[in-house]
């Protein structure tokens, strides 16, 4: 079986010979630019600048020698634009904060502040106001909040579906490059085309926007969930409306060549609760979720995948009525994500893709030893009868010791059978 | 109407966030009064601010952090009692500026160096707010020398700092260090997703809560 066979059987919950692995297919299952270098040192590699592929979190791009070395069976397509607005081309050389060079595209456009920060353009383009600020001391963006006056009583739908556009010829055409170069690799495919995340809290604010209109606050938009539940509902009918045609569009273009769509990374969760009741979620976003993954699931073979930090277990089982087939990033240490009851509850109708190592604490401060020792567990439960993707919990980050990941990846080999 | 009417009407506009007549949430409320008229008609007939605060605005946030602690509401619904509360304390705030209405102290809250999140410093900040404590919000990304410059400002005060990742953390080990070296009796108060009560005894921080209403209750314990 090769990487895109390995994965279509662990999407159907069938025991496979080995766990599929991912690093860096969706926004959320990345490896930061500072990691990737460590590891290109660690394992000897050419010495030369790693790619900024997703600069809002600066994850970097997980390259064909990087893949086999870490043993990835799966590939990121991501989508045209960067969540800045701006396209991956015209790469150039960018020294970091932290004193790496990378390589950004060249609309990634930056200036400091007067505290030292550094503040990044929507599109590339410094004649607006920034939409996003990395501090001097970390290691990346966070969006700055430009909220204009609205209408509080009556806000306008229109200037909340601004970003939500049918896909255009350009698109399409990048869509079918993507295929050409990687749908021949054996690797499974995992599609982030974007429009299809429902109030995505990383997306309201709308930092590839130049100048957004609508509600972009944060808080704003939490409180809309009891002020205004109609508005978001609406919000959510025309955005899904648009999304299905697109997905048509792009189904024309990349068939069934792609395995995953990457469908939304709206945070539900917090460490310890929930950011709504699941009566909630069913009235403002199941419907809506549910058109976009029943036209996915009637016309196509894709899976579909979504993502939610935190403490979801009250949701998942409306997640799963939702139409979602895949949970990521499946967070172990959150209140009541216990990793034997949700496979046990939940492990026939949902793939866990993620949950394999808790990154709060255990990758992140301790030893090569507990890294292991955790790894070898998570894969234990969640590998049963298939439906597991090993993705560590969300992104690896920039302080990780380099030795965690390692002992992670040998860890992973050696149950594969592959060291 | 007598003083405890007001005060309980206040008390259930801010637990249920009802901001203003104006406001239609929650929808069962719609077209009545909010805690911003109710708290101007309480001061009008000389119901005593101080009373307003401790008994109305102090109540209905505690009420709402329990629920929240217990999972019966969400951070929507703090944030909308937050909004409630903050109406009506600008009726309070010439009370609070003549000294008429004495607080129970200061607490200074900022996200650490190098972490730009603030919802949750922000809900911690609102709940302390409505605990009856005054509430100086640094804002995010605060770094050690504000911090401190801020500390010798207020002496007494207590300080309350919060993490969002892992890669920032470590700045609040530093900042802990540096605070305790520097204002050795301040009492410091640590959250966050990532932060636990070990990490808290590690770093050498006074006390951690995994919710705000835990971070209330701490301060009741200290005046």
């Amino acid at each position: 079986m090769n990487s895109k066979e390995r994965l279509k059987a662990t999407l159907a919950h069938q025991q496979g010979s080995r766990i599929v692995i991912d690093f860096g297919s969706a926004p959320v299952t990345g490896i930061h630019v500072l990691m990737l270098e460590k590891l290109r040192d660690y394992y000897g590699l050419e010495k030369r600048p790693v790619k900024v592929t997703e600069p809002y979190q600066m994850l970097g791009e997980v390259d064909e020698e990087l893949r086999e070395l870490l043993c990835v069976d799966v590939i990121g397509l991501l989508s045209r634009t960067t969540i800045f607005g701006f396209e991956n081309k015209n790469w150039k050389e960018f020294r970091t904060f932290w004193g790496q060079e990378v390589l950004v595209p060249g609309d990634f456009m930056t200036t400091l502040d007067e505290r030292g920060d550094l503040l990044i353009y929507p599109e590339g383009d410094p004649s607006v106001s920034p939409s996003a600020k990395m501090p001097a001391s970390g290691f990346f963006f966070d969006a700055i909040i430009r909220q204009d006056p609205f209408n509080e009583e009556n806000p306008s739908i229109e200037d909340n579906l601004e970003e939500f556009k049918p896909v255009t010829d350009k698109d399409l055409s990048y869509w079918a490059e993507q295929i050409r170069v990687h749908g021949s690799t054996g690797k499974g495919l995992v599609a982030n085309f974007g429009g299809t995340a429902l109030g995505d809290i990383a997306l309201v604010p709308a930092t590839f926007l130049k100048h957004p209109k609508g509600i972009r606050d944060i808080q704003e938009w939490y409180m809309s969930s009891l002020t205004r539940p109609d508005f978001l509902k609406e919000i959510f009918d025309r955005q899904s409306d648009v999304a299905v045609e697109n997905l048509k569009k792009l189904y024309a273009v990349v068939g069934d060549a792609i395995d995953v769509v990457y469908m939304c990374g709206n945070d539900f969760g917090t460490q310890q609760s929930t950011f709504c009741d699941p009566d909630t979620f069913r009235e403002i976003y199941l419907p809506y979720y549910r058109k976009m993954n029943d036209w996915i699931h009637s016309h196509t073979t894709w899976k579909t995948f979504k993502h939610s930090c935190g403490a979801v277990e009250t949701l998942i089982s409306s997640f799963i009525d939702a139409g979602f087939d895949i949970l990521n990033p499946v967070q172990i240490n959150a209140t009541g994500m216990d990793p034997e009851y949700l496979k046990r509850k939940y492990g026939d109708q949902l793939v866990f893709w993620g949950g394999g190592v808790d990154t709060q604490k255990v990758l992140a401060f301790g030893t090569p030893g507990e890294v292991s020792d955790q790894v070898r567990r998570m894969c234990g439960i969640f590998s049963k009868n298939g439906g597991f993707v090993f993705n560590t919990v969300h992104n690896i980050q920039a302080n990780v010791p380099v030795e965690n990941v390692v002992a992670m990846i040998d860890t992973l080999k050696k149950i594969n059978g592959e060291a | 109407m007598m003083n405890s009417d007001f005060l309980e009407r206040i008390a259930y506009c801010v637990e249920y966030g009802k901001v203003s007549l104006q406001s239609p949430y929650p929808p069962d409320m719609k077209g009545q009064d909010g805690a911003d008229e109710i708290t101007r008609k309480a001061l009008d007939e000389g119901t005593a601010p101080g009373l307003i605060l401790s008994e109305g605005l102090v109540k209905g946030m505690e009420r709402i952090g329990v629920k929240f602690r217990a999972k019966q509401v969400f951070v929507p619904h703090v944030l909308m009692s937050a909004k409630a509360m903050n109406t009506a304390m600008e009726h309070l705030k010439p009370y609070f500026l003549s000294g008429a209405v004495q607080r129970k102290g200061t607490v200074l809250i900022g996200t650490v160096a190098g972490d730009l999140h603030d919802i949750g410093k922000n809900i911690v900040a609102m709940m302390i707010e409505g605990g009856g404590w005054e509430v100086i919000n640094l804002g995010v990304d605060v770094k050690d020398e504000e911090l401190i410059e801020e500390i010798n400002k207020h002496p007494g005060c207590i300080v309350a700092l919060s993490a969002l990742l892992t890669t920032t953390m470590v700045n609040m080990e530093n900042t802990v260090r540096k605070i305790k070296i520097n204002n050795p009796n301040t009492r410091i108060m640590i959250g966050g997703a990532p932060v636990t009560r070990e990490f808290c005894d590690e770093i050498g921080a006074d006390f951690y809560s995994p919710d705000p209403q835990g971070v209330v209750e701490y301060l009741k314990t200290i005046i």
